[in-house]
């Protein structure tokens, strides 16, 4: 299984609430990943062909989105199906947002920005998962790895142990910990902005609260050292 | 005069603040529109008469003068709200709706300043200042990311306080300086509740539909 450059994190699954959108990049390019009201996760171009406008500054009704500007509104597959000021017209096919395949894994919301026939990464863990949060960098993906190495998390549950890094496929990582084990989206914003998309494998029962504020302390030093040390010293 | 009296400007964070809350606490009012731009009429004799800063907004209320939005708001929610929500008495409620008041009147002014140098053309270093804001902000949704894991949807108590009107215009008008809400999901979050609290009214630069 092999779905290295495809396949991208784009948020974790609980930022993106029904009903909501919000923008994006990858390497470079502007999206949008929104959530239709029946809790479908979609990501478009963050483009609407009308004027222009970016579409995570508009709203979501029900299973359409809608541009700020003038309240254009697209169904889920990105067609045009609603111009106000022409409230009488059927909207031409040709009025069309590009649209990506989109699945949630692990936690996470996971977009193909090319068509394609590949699984997106799956990890092993298949259990329940819990969000922690998305962290942000102002570094490349591999200064960000680096800086994970030698930066980790001590384990939630039990002593101190080693921690072990290992790419599961693609831009999906699993930290493990002791007993604990975190799952890893490394999304490249651009060639030098990077986010961190972070979940535990594990029950709710066991790390819901203070579990999730353990390893969000950890995200806080992991930006404070990428933030604060040179960069070199962090790929060393 | 009698009442409850605004001084005002329309495009002004801090006047802005004021409006949410009189419209949340349901208060009838009265403003009276200041030309601070491009007048500056906010900092000429007579408005120095009743705010020596020279600041906006400026509060009449009864016999009572105020300066100072997050000191208006713990006025209007003090006098006006017998529940004691909007600002709680005591206990680490009140300590938090203080110590985020004060982070908002003191530390995220910078995001005003990022804001008027970028629609305004104020002095200042709009790049440096559109990085103090983005820190802040990040301050902000670092605590309501934290707080999601509670269970809670304030910064301050498990209720709107005035913490949350007070914070509320530097994150929804980011825009204005150049910060989008991409990175920001707590502050996201905690956004589309502040926008669904009974009251709640936009200003220019925040979108009536969401």
């Amino acid at each position: 299984m092999t779905t290295a450059g495809v396949w991208h994190p784009v948020a974790l699954s609980a930022s993106i609430e029904p009903g909501s959108s919000a923008g994006t990049h990858i390497d470079g390019k502007e999206f949008v990943v929104w959530r239709d009201n029946s809790g479908a996760p979609h990501m478009w171009e963050d483009r609407c062909p009308h004027r222009g406008m970016k579409l995570s500054f508009g709203f979501v009704r029900g299973d359409h989105i809608a541009c700020l500007y003038h309240g254009w509104q697209y169904d889920t597959a990105g067609q045009c199906r609603y111009i106000p000021a022409h409230p009488e017209l059927d909207v031409p096919g040709s009025i069309r947002v590009p649209v990506f395949q989109t699945v949630e894994v692990a936690g996470m919301i996971w977009v193909a920005t090319e068509p394609t026939e590949s699984a997106p990464p799956a990890p092993q863990e298949t259990g329940e998962t819990v969000s922690v949060r998305s962290v942000f960098f102002g570094a490349a993906i591999d200064a960000v790895l680096a800086a994970i190495e030698t930066t980790p998390p001590r384990p939630f549950s039990g002593e101190a142990a080693a921690s072990v890094l290992r790419q599961i496929d693609g831009r999906l990582y699993a930290l493990t910990v002791g007993s604990d084990t975190l799952l890893l989206g490394l999304h490249s914003l651009s060639g030098e902005r990077t986010a961190l998309h972070v979940v535990i494998a594990g029950p709710a029962a066991r790390y819901s609260g203070k579990g999730q504020a353990h390893f969000l302390a950890w995200t806080a030093e992991l930006r404070h050292r990428i933030e604060t040390q040179p960069a070199a010293a962090v790929a060393a | 005069m009698a009442g409850i009296v605004l001084y005002n400007y329309e495009l002004d964070e801090n006047c802005y603040k004021v409006r949410l809350a009189l419209s949340m606490l349901g208060l009838k009012w009265e403003p009276i529109a200041v030309n601070a731009f491009p007048g500056n009429e906010q900092t000429t004799p007579p408005f120095l008469a009743m705010n020596p800063l020279g600041t906006l907004p400026i509060l009449k209320d009864g016999d009572l003068t105020l300066f100072g939005a997050e000191a208006i708001l713990a006025h209007l929610a003090r006098s006006n709200d017998p529940t004691d929500k909007w600002l709680p008495a005591e206990g680490a409620d009140f300590a938090g709706v203080m110590q985020w008041l004060v982070f908002s009147a003191g530390a995220l002014a910078v995001a005003g300043e990022a804001r008027r140098s970028s629609l305004f053309d104020t002095p200042g270093d709009g790049e440096a200042l559109q990085a103090s804001a983005g820190k802040l902000l990040r301050i902000m949704d670092d605590h309501m990311i934290a707080r999601g894991y509670e269970g809670l949807d304030w910064f301050a108590a498990g209720h709107p306080t005035i913490a949350d009107i007070a914070l509320f215009p530097a994150f929804a008008l980011s825009r204005d300086f150049g910060i989008d809400h991409d990175e920001y999901a707590g502050l996201r979050r905690w956004g589309r509740r502040v926008r669904s609290l009974p009251g709640f009214v936009t200003m220019p630069g925040i979108p009536d539909y969401y």
